[in-house]
């Protein structure tokens, strides 16, 4: 009796903050049926799901920012263990090196997007530099890189936040197991390499998964870097669906809000692939024991 | 254990403490008398929201206006830099949860935005013929300042500043500056890649667009078309077409369009366009005196004129202090703060020019606009009307389907 | 120590690709114009630098709120992060699998959604335009971060330690504070801090909750980027950067010579 007490206790501040999502969820959810009684809407209806269906822009849309993120997910994924593992192994998880690699995460979406049109921006330094070396003659000859339908230019922006935020996320985990199992393996004969892809990786993939995940959702739903370097058109989800909220018609809002809860579903589709993905693996992993 | 729930609690008790609005004296805005409404004023706060993009304009409140009526009425003037879709969301929000004590006053607004605010219940008002400035200093007679793109203000917003769209070039690089939409397109193609216009609905891509449909297709027949796809679509048919021979010759061969009138300066400071357009007619000699925009950079409108408007300052309908916010609107419709304007921000002032005192004139006809702008009177004799606000968002949506990578 | 050539051109390549940007920030915060093709601006400028200190934004009051505001959310999230891990980790009870999936569970609904539902309900509470309402939100935000951070290392410390303690007769909460917690305090260290970046840097978020009045600098920087005038988001950039790195590093430093004392006690 005097555990369930403490056990409730230490959730109650957990509790409220998931109270506050199911509340955000909640509103999305009823609104995105109809239901908005200040602008005289009280039918419950599937019209507005139906009708943002309808519309080949938004399904564009949907693709676009499912691209996206994925790109950005696993790029940042095997680059950001590669870097963690770099640290690790090059003993430099502490110190000045791991400060600068954390650097990024505290910068804004909004400021790398500075950062990638000052450089791979057609009159960017990359261009400039190519033109400086005789490889250009003029700017319109550099690669359009940014603004195009194939958001490269905000995958880049991603990766460039999300690959330290990959290496920082695993580092603790990752060097536990190196510095234990991993060094373990390696003394009993295995070479380095065979020792990270049969020791280490398998066992941090938990954690990978998780990084990969966060990153996933985190850029679909995204909504600065692909308004700052994406396409005209298709526009990324979340930024067609600011628009709609922003529609100074605010008989648009219920639009807006299918738009948010198909995003809802679509991140929790997502998420339950993921969670079907690890308990298969930790299976697998429980079965290799 | 319980020490640290009670702590948490504490905290967030004490933080709740922090959220406190301002107070207003019990007056009713709506039926007070201009005096009245100053005494209920002095000594409150008064917020202030729009765009916060502009340094100068930041700073300009910040300091010119918010000492001068701190000094006159003892009003503490808050400047909240915000796009006015997020005002508007801000508003409508507060509408749908019932609250009636927000907290903005002041709103930075026109056109499309005034007009579906009004049509939601989001602002307060009517309210400009307490303002004793609305007599002294505005043409209460010229339907430019009284009608928001053709919409009556109805009261419910007092002019600000004049804006006008005008392009601009860099003479030393282009020294043939296109005075016609026939023009320009000879113009794009002599520089391909090199022109380009705002995507839509950026407020100056959408005045671009809006002004090609004027070369085109006359302003006349807009200024009171019902605004329905099919008819405005077969109403601007010629500047479809127009805009989709342009394509070819436009950066990225108009597939894509830059996202905001301010990348295509940045575009044009770097030297990777030949042209660019701003809706603030002076803003070539700001960009001047920054060193942003070389010196031989030079402001040009078409012959037949360019799209015009105004824009207005209105009030939140659950404003915590409309009775401030009245008196600070009131203070900037003087002749001595849009004389500031006009000198600081180089704005097109909102004063009727001849119900100013003849030092009041003077003041202004003395104002430097600086380098590579076209003068006041040129500009106002190029000034086309709007079109009704319907239609604008219409033609975005047109835009988008019939014109972007066609 | 065997050498790594491989990993040591890995870190090298990264190290550049961070600080090459940063350093073209640096640059551009003072310059003038700087057209195609030039290597470096034309002319320089200290427009920015005097906007910064001098102009109507009031950069220490701004750092000082902005500060406050996403270390009380870095503090109060890595407080949630210890009590939920203590719970999940130390006790045994039905749901604590609903328990891991909830902590997760703000992860998998994006920003925009949640800020764009949330909207009302803190406008009928009250909460809108306020600091506590920026608090609330900023933590769904830090919370999983700070939860996963918590969870690991409260499951690598484990209990057996504290259990011991109070086996020696120390009370519950003594055992606690001096036994389990110095053995947390790497973990806590990271979660306060991730706690603090994510909230320094939330945009969307404060626009939308804190309504403009709760001033954070992310606030005042984006409009200038929007606005494409690039010298002076750069010298805001640069201001927001530095600061937090300033925070970071006194507040790293501290808890390091903490550490050091206890260890020579």
């Amino acid at each position: 009796m005097k555990n369930k007490t403490h056990i409730f206790l230490l959730l109650l501040p957990f509790l409220g903050i998931s109270a506050m999502m199911c509340v955000s969820v909640w509103n999305v959810a009823v609104q995105s049926l109809g239901y908005i009684p200040a602008f005289g809407l009280t039918n419950l209806t599937l019209e507005y799901y139906k009708e943002v269906f309808r519309n080949p822009d938004f399904l564009s849309s949907v693709l676009v920012s499912l691209r996206i993120a994925l790109w950005s997910a696993v790029f940042a994924c095997i680059l950001g263990v590669a870097l963690s593992m770099a640290l690790i192994k090059t003993q430099k998880a502490r110190g000045a090196t791991l400060y600068a690699i954390r650097l990024p995460i505290l910068v804004p979406h909004a400021v790398v997007a500075v950062f990638v049109v000052q450089i791979l921006g057609q009159t960017g330094l990359i261009a400039r530099l190519g033109y400086a070396l005789g490889l250009l003659e003029d700017y319109t000859e550099f690669p359009q890189l940014l603004y195009t339908p194939s958001y490269f230019g905000t995958v880049l922006a991603y990766l460039w936040k999300e690959i330290p935020f990959v290496a920082y996320f695993v580092l603790a985990f990752m060097s536990g197991i190196s510095d234990t199992l991993g060094e373990a393996a390696e003394n009993l004969g295995a070479s380095p390499i065979r020792g990270f892809f049969e020791v280490t990786l398998p066992l941090s993939l938990n954690v990978i998964a998780k990084a990969f995940l966060i990153i996933f959702i985190f850029a679909f739903g995204g909504y600065e870097l692909p308004l700052l370097l994406g396409s005209t058109l298709p526009k990324a989800l979340s930024v067609q669906t600011y628009l709609s909220y922003m529609n100074p018609d605010l008989l648009q809002r219920p639009l807006a809000m299918a738009m948010n809860g198909t995003m809802l579903l679509l991140s929790a589709a997502i998420s339950f692939a993921y969670a079907l993905a690890i308990i298969g693996l930790n299976r697998k992993i429980g079965g290799a024991k | 254990m319980k020490r640290i729930v009670a702590l948490l609690l504490v905290i967030v008790m004490v933080l709740g403490l922090f959220g406190c609005g301002a107070k207003e004296k019990e007056i009713d805005p709506a039926s007070a008398s201009w005096d009245e409404i100053l005494a209920a004023a002095k000594g409150t706060t008064v917020t202030f929201y729009g765009w916060g993009g502009d340094e100068n304009r930041n700073n300009w409140l910040n300091t010119t206006v918010a000492q001068h009526v701190k000094e006159n009425y003892d009003i503490t003037l808050e400047v909240v830099g915000m796009n006015i879709d997020d005002i508007l969301a801000k508003l409508s929000g507060e509408k749908q949860a019932g609250s009636n004590k927000g907290s903005i006053d002041m709103i930075w607004i026109n056109g499309e935005n005034f007009y579906s605010a009004k049509d939601n219940g989001l602002l307060w008002g009517p309210f400009t013929d307490k303002l004793p400035n609305m007599v002294t200093y505005i043409d209460l007679t010229d339907p430019e300042t009284l009608n928001d793109f053709c919409m009556p203000i109805d009261g419910y917003e007092a002019p600000y500043a004049k804006a006008q769209m005008v392009m601009y070039a860099d003479t030393a690089v282009t020294p043939d500056l296109p005075a016609s939409a026939a023009q320009l397109l000879e113009f794009a193609k002599a520089n391909p890649g090199k022109v380009t216009y705002p995507a839509l609905p950026d407020f100056t891509g959408s005045a671009f667009v809006r002004n090609i449909i004027y070369e085109l297709c006359g302003w006349e027949q807009f200024q009171t078309m019902e605004a329905d796809y099919d008819t405005v679509k077969a109403a601007i048919e010629p500047a479809l077409e127009y805009l989709r021979q342009l394509n070819p010759y436009l950066w990225n061969e108009g597939k894509t369009f830059p996202e905001s009138s301010t990348t295509v300066d940045s575009m044009f400071a770097d030297g990777e366009l030949v042209m660019a357009m701003s809706y603030g007619p002076f803003s070539v000699a700001t960009g001047i005196d920054q060193g942003l925009y070389t010196e031989t950079t030079q402001t040009f409108v078409f012959d037949n004129g360019t799209i015009g408007n105004t824009n207005y300052m209105a009030i939140g309908f659950n404003s915590p202090n409309k009775a401030g916010a009245m008196v600070v609107i009131n203070a900037i419709i003087s002749g001595e703060i849009q004389l500031t304007q006009y000198a600081e921000l180089r704005e097109l002032p909102v004063v009727a020019t001849e119900k100013l005192s003849a030092e009041e004139l003077a003041a202004f006809d003395a104002v430097d606009l600086g380098k590579g702008v076209l003068s006041q009177a040129q500009l106002l004799s190029h000034r086309l009307p709007e079109m009704p606000a319907s239609l604008v968002p219409i033609i975005e949506q047109i835009w988008l389907a019939e014109v972007v990578g066609k | 120590m065997r050498k790594h050539p491989l990993l040591n051109i890995l870190l090298v390549t990264a190290l550049c690709c961070i600080f090459l940007p940063l350093a073209v920030v640096l640059l551009w915060s003072v310059t003038g114009r700087w057209p195609w093709p030039g290597l470096l601006p034309e002319s320089y400028t200290l427009r920015t630098v005097k906007e910064l200190f001098f102009g109507s934004a009031s950069l220490p009051k701004l750092l000082l709120s902005s500060i406050s505001l996403a270390l009380t959310v870095g503090i109060l999230g890595t407080v949630i992060g210890v009590l939920t891990a203590r719970a999940t980790e130390l006790y045994r009870f039905r749901g604590k699998s609903l328990v891991y999936m909830g902590s997760f569970f703000p992860l998998l609904v994006p920003g925009t959604v949640f800020a764009m539902g949330i909207q009302i309900t803190l406008i009928r509470l009250g909460l809108s335009d306020t600091v506590t309402g920026v608090i609330l939100v900023h933590l769904i935000a830090a919370v999983p971060y700070c939860i996963t951070i918590m969870t690991d290392v409260t499951r690598s410390v484990g209990s057996k330690l504290e259990q011991q303690a109070q086996v020696l007769g120390a009370t519950p909460l003594r055992s606690f504070f001096e036994v389990t917690l110095p053995s947390l305090l790497p973990g806590i260290l990271s979660s306060v801090s991730m706690g603090f970046i994510l909230s320094y840097s939330q945009y969307f978020t404060t626009l939308m909750v804190g309504g403009g009045r709760v001033k954070t600098i992310a606030l005042v920087l984006v409009p200038y980027i929007q606005s494409g005038d690039r010298a002076l988001s750069s010298v805001y950039s640069v201001a927001f950067v530095g600061s937090a790195l300033l925070v970071f590093f006194l507040f790293e430093g501290t808890i390091h010579s903490i550490q050091k004392g206890e260890d020579s006690l």
